[in-house]
């Protein structure tokens, strides 16, 4: 991933499939959560570096909850700034299901084109 | 990219900072914002290093200053595109002069005219209780931290106020509170916060709101209700012509030919006119006041 035209492949991929993500992650939590801990977990379930720049997920978040897809509260941090955490909302439980179906007939399509006879 | 790395909290945002130079400075305030959150959450997780060598990792995990940066440029962008629909406005003549009922931008700047003589009294209540108590108890122990709770709390309003100015003109508020970052040290912060323009323009703010909004609020009543008046003059001279609702059939017009059948059509022609022009003056005020209060509020670019 270090020569520049895979670099810039993977950054045209994440366009949509970063929203898509932050979705999925908060969806699948019991509780709130705030930038730094979603980052984090995403590079805990890439072992430890995460496919995405954890500098690009915030102004997704913001992007989604401009949408009312995510709603936000802040709660006072000792560490930094009052922290900003997110729990997905009806309407963005619905796009998520709307968009997990898009992504796995994507998917699926793109595989057929790219695993054949060519399977490792 | 070829620039030295930087090695603190202060030089990566200030490196951010000009990444983003340029750009509407509300969307600086939250880069920033979101920027020193991930930085401090990440040193405080990694208390065993210092912070150079945290930062020396920030690249390849939150990324470095322009990749961030352009990570926001495009989002904001696309947010823009996303909710924002394009609408086919007639571009010039009277078209133009009355496409301003199709604009919703119009509609909530009257609206907020409206709204902001209760905001101003508000906030200048607000603003002049908390100077007055914070000078009045100044010689007391509890003064200090009774002005600084006034000041931080002084921000949450702006950027409440900052959150209905956006909702109603569609200027670019910042989403996020001002913060300042960690500076070690009470007294520090306390003089760096008296030092911050923002804290006084801010003020400034709430309390000039209240004159302006005194003003707002009575362009926007005089102006609905003589143009309204103007509208539905022939409804009240049918009504008082067959005695309606009780209207008299002599209402007494001055000059006396306004009460002249003929001059009806006029009359609500006058109407529509001074209420598309009340239209235009609530859009171009919206504009004017999201300016102002953006110059008063939010972070100057340069700094």
């Amino acid at each position: 991933m270090d020569d520049s035209s895979g670099r810039k492949f993977q950054k045209e991929l994440n366009g949509g499939l970063v929203g898509l993500v932050l979705l999925a992650v908060l969806d699948g939590s019991s509780e709130d959560l705030y930038g730094y801990e979603i980052a984090k977990r995403l590079a805990l379930a890439n072992d430890g570096t995460s496919i995405f720049k954890e500098g690009t997920i915030y102004p997704v978040l913001r992007a989604l909850s401009a949408a009312d897809l995510l709603t936000s509260r802040i709660v006072p941090s000792y560490s930094g700034p009052p922290r900003r955490y997110y729990r997905i909302t009806e309407q963005g439980r619905a796009v998520l299901a709307e968009w997990r179906t898009i992504w796995q007939a994507t998917r699926s399509f793109i595989d057929r084109f790219i695993e054949t006879g060519n399977s490792p | 990219m070829n620039r030295s790395a930087p090695r603190s909290i202060d030089q990566y945002l200030k490196a951010l900072r000009e990444e983003l130079a340029g750009e509407d400075s509300a969307l600086i305030q939250d880069a920033l914002y979101d920027a020193e959150e991930y930085l401090r959450a990440e040193v405080a997780a990694h208390s065993d290093k210092s912070e150079s060598d945290v930062l020396e990792l920030i690249a390849s995990t939150y990324g470095a200053p322009d990749e961030v940066a352009s990570a926001y440029r495009d989002t904001e962008a696309k947010v823009k595109a996303a909710m924002t629909t394009p609408r086919r406005v007639p571009k010039s003549g009277t078209g133009a002069f009355f496409s301003v009922f199709l604009d919703p931008r119009a509609y909530t700047s009257l609206f907020f005219m409206f709204l902001s003589l209760a905001t101003g009294v508000i906030y200048f209540t607000f603003a002049v209780t908390g100077l007055c108590l914070s000078a009045g108890l100044a010689v007391l122990v509890v003064g200090i931290p009774f002005f600084l709770a006034f000041v931080a709390l002084s921000r949450v309003v702006s950027l409440a106020e900052g959150r209905l100015i956006e909702a109603m003109t569609g200027e670019r508020m910042p989403r996020r509170p001002l913060h300042q970052g960690n500076t070690p040290g009470f007294w520090a912060r306390v003089s760096q916060m008296l030092k911050d323009r923002r804290t006084w323009t801010t003020l400034a703010y709430l309390i000039l709101m209240l004159p302006l909004g005194i003003a707002y609020f009575v362009m926007a009543v005089v102006g609905l209700s003589v143009s309204l008046a103007f509208i539905f003059a022939p409804l009240v001279a049918t009504a008082g012509r067959y005695e309606w609702f009780g209207i008299p059939p002599d209402v007494q017009t001055s000059p006396a030919w306004l009460g002249s059948l003929w001059a009806l059509p006029l009359m609500v022609l006058t109407g529509v006119l001074l209420l598309t022009l009340l239209m235009h003056l609530a859009r171009g005020i919206g504009r004017l006041h999201a300016m102002y209060a953006k110059a008063l509020l939010v972070a100057p670019v340069t700094q």
